[in-house]
């Protein structure tokens, strides 16, 4: 086992833009197994260019279970990777490969799923409603950005190697902390801007002038109140509840086309 | 208004491509904001796809794959509503309620896939022992394949082979109905935000909740970019205090132990 650099500059690359194919064949036995062994094959092949026995070693290996991030799945690609390439001991791959790949995941759920989109959704979204055709742009421009950064964390966690072990242990709370504050302050503003639910009654009062309660009294005194206490009803439901998410959809229709029948909404 | 067989043959093409990318979770061209407005230009009617997508993207904004769930599909959801607005005439928030059903239909088709395509491994298990590339290649294209094609196949068949039932369906039905569907399409982005709230929300982050939708309630903005740099400036305030205490923290320590020989191990 020689350490000597068998990988160029450009196998990297080329092996973070084949991590787009982690979830090719996505299943509930070993779910992102296939397509992660599949992105690392070209490099594997090379690294064990005339070591039939340690290729299929290495292939079985990968071929266990991983379930990640699809966006930051590179960086571990290209850490695991460089350990192959040193040669070293297939239990330290293995074990760093099964510790790495859930904090993996919770990093890139908080920051892509549940900062990144509702963020981008929110501005491109506000652009489309208006007729903008920039809405969408943005929107697809975004994500090739964050589709080419997978060759960036790619070399990253190649270069860093072992080091960058150390590095997303010590970090990714305060990491993950802080997107998270940058999200929830985005998602109240997207229910005051998204969620609408309007009163349509109105009260007769003297000399048979009508005043709408949705005007005259909530648009008044707190706009936007009703799509904000659906809203926390439904996070209360969800969370402490446990219904699921298909059984409010269905229970909101319902209600909305009640509501619609007897002319409250 | 009606598809025309070369329009579906299109959304079909569109359909296979856009499939893929969801089932990769790569360029995230899956998404309804996207999926609409393609299928509004290939319908000839980009306004339409920029209404229906924005409505459905924001509907969706909290049913994500995050933690290996599988959420309604967001494809045919971007795929039908802007669809069945344009062949049925009505609202994009109407739409909005008329495309849920496509797409609990797909959502239920790949997770057929899912547990189906288990089966897969234990070929791949064989391929791996014996060092065979060239079928590991294979599986995952085969999986790839059935997903993409399966995709063209619904998506042609729910929007230019059911267009007419399906505009019939929606001029017989009474207008409260309709205007319950739209009400509904209203209310439905509260259900996402709901789900994202339910991950997200600790008790410590209620201010940063509160600024943001008063912020946005309250001050006229056509947009949500100065919201997002608020939070940015949150975040990072944020972000240097906790390194900060982490640092003294660290220092405390290293004065208390004198000579340190433990790992420095620190936890959540």
């Amino acid at each position: 086992m020689s350490a000597s650099k068998k990988l160029t500059k450009k196998d990297i690359t080329m092996l973070g833009l084949r991590s787009s194919f982690l979830q090719a064949s996505f299943n509930y036995e070993r779910m992102q197994a296939g397509g992660w062994l599949l992105a690392q094959l070209p490099a594997l092949e090379k690294i064990y260019a005339d070591d039939k026995e340690g290729l299929s070693l290495a292939m079985t290996d990968n071929l266990e279970f991983i379930n990640t991030h699809p966006n930051l799945v590179g960086f571990l690609m290209g850490l695991l990777i460089s350990l192959e390439e040193n040669g070293e001991d297939r239990s330290l791959i293995k074990g760093l490969k099964l510790a790495l790949f859930g904090p993996i995941a919770g990093i890139g759920d908080a920051i892509f799923w549940f900062t990144f989109l509702p963020i981008i959704a929110g501005i491109s979204c506000s652009f489309a409603s208006q007729g903008l055709i920039i809405g969408p742009i943005i929107f697809v421009g975004a994500y090739l950005t964050i589709w080419v950064l997978r060759i960036v964390w790619t070399h990253m966690g190649y270069r860093l190697g072992t080091k960058s072990f150390e590095m997303l242990q010590e970090n990714s709370d305060i990491i993950a902390n802080s997107a998270t504050i940058l999200g929830i302050t985005v998602i109240g503003a997207l229910i005051a801007s998204y969620v609408n639910i309007n009163l349509l009654p109105v009260i007769s009062v003297a000399g048979g002038i009508e005043v709408s309660i949705q005007e005259a009294f909530l648009d008044t005194i707190f706009p936007k109140l009703l799509p904000l206490g659906y809203t926390l009803l439904m996070f209360y439901l969800l969370k402490k509840k446990q219904v699921s998410p298909v059984i409010l959809i269905i229970g909101t229709i319902v209600l909305a086309i009640v509501c619609s029948f007897i002319g409250l909404l | 208004m009606q598809i025309t067989l070369m329009q579906g043959l299109m959304l079909a093409i569109a359909a296979i491509i856009i499939g893929v990318d969801y089932w990769l979770e790569a360029l995230f061209i899956f998404r309804p904001l996207v999926v609409s407005t393609v299928t509004g230009i290939i319908l000839g009617n980009v306004q339409l796809g920029l209404a229906t997508g924005a409505l459905t993207e924001l509907a969706f904004a909290g049913l994500t794959p995050a933690g290996g769930t599988q959420p309604p599909n967001p494809v045919l959801a971007g795929f039908m509503s802007t669809t069945i607005a344009y062949t049925a005439g009505v609202s994009a928030e109407t739409a909005l309620g008329l495309c849920l059903p496509f797409s609990f239909l797909m959502q239920y088709v790949i997770l057929f896939f899912y547990s189906s395509f288990s089966f897969f491994m234990a070929g791949a298990d064989k391929a791996a022992e014996e060092g065979n590339v060239a079928k590991i290649r294979r599986i995952n294209i085969t999986t790839t394949l059935i997903v993409a094609l399966s995709y063209g196949v619904i998506v042609f068949a729910c929007t230019y082979l059911a267009q007419e039932p399906m505009a019939n369906f929606v001029t017989s039905m009474p207008a409260w109905l309709i205007h319950g569907l739209e009400v509904a399409g209203g209310i439905l982005p509260a259900i996402g935000f709901g789900m994202l709230l339910r991950v997200m929300m600790k008790a410590k982050y209620i201010p940063f909740f509160i600024a943001g939708f008063l912020m946005m309630n309250f001050i006229p903005m056509n947009n949500l970019l100065p919201v997002a740099m608020l939070g940015t400036a949150f975040a990072l305030f944020d972000f240097f205090n906790a390194k900060a205490r982490r640092t003294a923290i660290e220092e405390a320590i290293a004065n208390n132990s004198g000579s340190t020989g433990g790992n420095k191990n620190v936890g959540i």
